[in-house]
């Protein structure tokens, strides 16, 4: 797997490449800000590209736009987006930019290797990362907002788990080890939540996503 | 100017020393006879012209430069004393060199120093004269003794002492024997006549006792010691009376005829009266407006030495009015400059300059502040955020490695979650400094993250149209944010509306609930809310009556 990686600060982004060449993912180029991004995406064309949401020149949010722009252009290229704030709002903006792999982490789950790496490849291969707090966030506007009453409050608490860790962009595999049940039991409820969120059920876990996701920002739209 | 000379004698106040030599004596009184001269002269010099020109200004000028001369004067007499006593006597005079000539003006005559000056260049002329004319003539008659021998001869009719007239060798050389023996009676007469002079002279020229020198004398000898704002006056008052009963007795002893007391007394009570001024006018240096009352009190005492000069004078053409409509004149500008700050028009223009300045410096203090803050939030993200993501990533590393040693890897995942909780913790702390999504999304998205943050179900409803400016928009924001928080407290759960909008050139910002209401206007988070959009004069008011819900909404200006 090949991946670029934007980050201005060098301490972590020396860390970063560290991190996934130890771990087999090739990362073939880096660069320090939004045009970079550009240049080494076309110049490299990698799976997935890890970008900092705050880069120069204006340390705002540089680092979101270019990688919008850049699935955009590159529809078959996945993004990680790495951000030291929860902010849904990026989340949203980046997941309706494209159909390709995205993901949106809190900097600091870099320290859970594992984790970090299955995102990665997730994203490469298509799917998504979103970071448990930003779904806890959205799950909990949905909630306070009351309008839920009829949907997301219909949820017994176990499938709000499983949506929380549907959001994620765990797979069902996943999510029954998370919550250390069997397969099965993860799929009833996935068929419950879908019922209840009358959502269209897939096995798709990118569009399953997306749907749970487009769900919770018609909360958000509010 | 030295303020304080206490020579070089290890003591401050050298004593008499009674081995001191005869020739000393002898030197500090021929000194004496001269500097009596020159004083008796300065003083009565003067005084006299002081006062003769006293219907001028220039009398005053006189006056000034008569009370220098004293003060030098005395600093010549106190520097004699070194003769005798080794070192000079002390010396203290107020600083002269301030910038101002009216605090200079005070300084010279409230220093009761000056005073004590003056009045010794006068008495010198009849205590110093006398004592060292004494000293000398009896010197002079042991040398006349002594030397006899050498020149009875050119006497015609022989040298007459007394009972016995010496015209023979003889006698002339018993009377040197004789000189020789009273040389010593004479030495201890002159020591008697230096003591008295001394102590006349430590009276009048040594600085008062009031500060009393620190215990440590090399301290004193760099610094010196402060000066005393409220000389004694006893001492003026009692020179001056009696000066004024001298002069009353010499023009009863002479026959009663003109009563030119009347003018030393004039002259006298001159002195008193400048003195008073000149000392209210010392302790009101540093303040104009005092300054200026002093002034006018100079220029009635002025005025009135005027009146009396003229009425003493027969009371002839009305002159007085000329000196009068002068200081009046003078003093009507200076009143106009010192209290130009009170004319309404000049005022007028000087509130609105001061409200045009502190509109622009509060501006500024505020713009500061913003982007003072936006450093210190991106200080935390460049800084010990990162470097926290850092260590996060290297323990994960370390903790991969040491996968199968289950205690180590424990170990290093609690270090890596501690890690994450502090980062978490300088990510709200920074998101409380400078929320980033306020700078990169605006007002309304930032209002809507809030919403969706809070803990309440918030509905928003904000105008993203224009952005206003920084400042403005991070107090909107952090109104909210601290209404939402109030309502969350106290609110009982109650849903919370939030309205942001543009209502012409104002930014309003309204955050109802349908709590319990009772919110105190004054209380502690909502007095800082009140703060903040007053800086930015803006409004801020509190809708809370009991049952019934909480209205905060604070109006905020962006015009131009």
């Amino acid at each position: 797997m090949r991946a670029v990686i934007v980050e201005d600060l060098a301490l972590l982004r020396e860390g970063i490449v560290a991190l996934l060449r130890e771990n087999g993912i090739d990362v073939v180029a880096q660069a320090e800000d939004g045009p970079g991004l550009e240049r080494i995406v076309s110049g490299h064309k990698p799976d997935v590209a890890i970008v900092d949401v705050r880069l120069p020149p204006t340390f705002s949010d540089e680092g979101l736009r270019a990688a919008i722009e850049a699935r955009r252009r590159h529809p078959e290229l996945g993004i990680l987006i790495l951000s030291q704030y929860v902010e849904p709002v990026y989340t949203a903006e980046l997941l309706e930019s494209g159909e390709a792999g995205v993901g949106y982490l809190l900097k600091e789950r870099v320290g859970e290797v594992r984790a970090f790496i299955d995102a990665v490849e997730r994203v490469a291969a298509g799917g998504t990362a979103l970071d448990r707090e930003v779904v806890a966030e959205l799950m909990r506007a949905r909630t306070a907002s009351g309008l839920d009453d009829g949907a997301l409050g219909s949820l017994t608490p176990r499938e709000r788990e499983v949506l929380e860790l549907m959001a994620e962009g765990r797979s069902n595999a996943a999510v029954a080890r998370a919550l250390v049940v069997s397969g099965g039991a993860v799929e009833k409820h996935v068929r419950n939540i879908f019922a209840k969120l009358d959502l269209p059920a897939s096995d798709d876990d990118h569009r399953r996503v997306l749907a749970v996701l487009a769900f919770l920002r018609s909360g958000m739209a509010e | 100017m030295l303020l304080f000379v206490s020579g070089a004698a290890p003591s401050p106040s050298p004593s008499l020393s009674t081995k001191t030599l005869w020739s000393r004596d002898l030197l500090f009184h021929l000194a004496g006879l001269l500097t009596a001269s020159v004083g008796i002269v300065l003083w009565a010099t003067g005084f006299a012209l002081s006062i003769g020109l006293a219907i001028t200004y220039f009398g005053l000028i006189v006056a000034l430069g008569t009370l220098l001369g004293c003060r030098w004067f005395a600093r010549v007499e106190r520097r004699r004393a070194a003769i005798v006593l080794g070192a000079p006597i002390a010396e203290r005079y107020r600083p002269l060199q301030d910038a101002r000539w009216t605090t200079r003006l005070y300084a010279l005559i409230g220093d009761s120093t000056t005073w004590r000056d003056f009045a010794w260049t006068g008495l010198v002329g009849v205590v110093g004269m006398t004592l060292s004319s004494l000293a000398i003539g009896l010197w002079g008659a042991v040398l006349g003794l002594v030397t006899l021998p050498a020149w009875f001869w050119a006497l015609p009719a022989g040298a007459e002492f007394g009972l016995f007239n010496i015209d023979t060798l003889a006698l002339a050389l018993v009377a040197a024997v004789a000189g020789i023996a009273l040389a010593p009676l004479v030495g201890s007469i002159v020591r008697g006549l230096t003591v008295t002079e001394i102590a006349f002279m430590r009276w009048l020229l040594a600085p008062g006792r009031e500060p009393a020198a620190p215990a440590a004398d090399v301290a004193a000898a760099d610094a010196p010691p402060p000066v005393a704002l409220a000389p004694p006056r006893a001492l003026h008052a009692s020179f001056t009376l009696l000066i004024a009963v001298v002069v009353l007795l010499i023009w009863a002893m002479t026959g009663l005829g003109y009563f030119w007391p009347v003018w030393v007394w004039l002259g006298l009570a001159i002195t008193v009266a400048l003195r008073v001024v000149a000392e209210r006018g010392w302790q009101a240096r540093h303040d104009p407006v005092q300054a200026f009352r002093v002034k006018a009190e100079l220029s009635g005492v002025i005025a009135a030495i005027c009146w009396v000069i003229w009425a003493l004078s027969g009371a002839g053409y009305v002159w007085p009015l000329w000196p009068m409509l002068g200081m009046a004149t003078a003093l009507g500008l200076r009143g106009l400059f010192v209290f130009r700050h009170r004319l309404p028009w000049i005022r007028e223009q000087q509130l609105a300059e001061r409200v045009d300045v502190l509109t622009r410096t509060r501006q500024g203090a505020l713009d500061v502040q913003a982007a003072e803050l936006r450093r210190i939030e991106r200080d935390l993200h460049d800084g010990a955020q990162a470097r926290l993501v850092a260590l996060t990533m290297q323990l994960g590393r370390a903790e991969e490695r040491v996968a199968d040693q289950p205690e180590l890897a424990a170990l290093l995942r609690g270090a890596r979650e501690d890690a994450g909780l502090a980062i978490a913790e300088l990510r709200d702390l920074a998101r409380g400094i400078a929320p980033p999504i306020l700078a990169d999304r605006g007002l309304a998205a930032a209002i809507e993250a809030l919403g969706r943050r809070s803990a309440i179900a918030v509905t928003v409803e904000a105008d993203p149209d224009q952005r206003p400016l920084p400042v403005v928009e991070t107090a909107a924001y952090f109104v909210v944010a601290e209404a939402l928080t109030n309502v969350a407290k106290h609110g009982g759960g109650a849903a919370a509306r939030v309205r942001v909008q543009r209502v012409a050139d104002d930014l309003v910002i309204e955050i109802a609930d349908d709590g319990p209401g009772g919110a105190d206007p004054d209380g502690g988070g909502l007095t800082g809310l009140r703060h903040r959009v007053e800086a930015l004069d803006g409004t801020l008011t509190v809708t809370s009556p009991p049952g019934g819900g909480t209205t905060i909404r604070a109006q905020l200006p962006c015009g131009p």
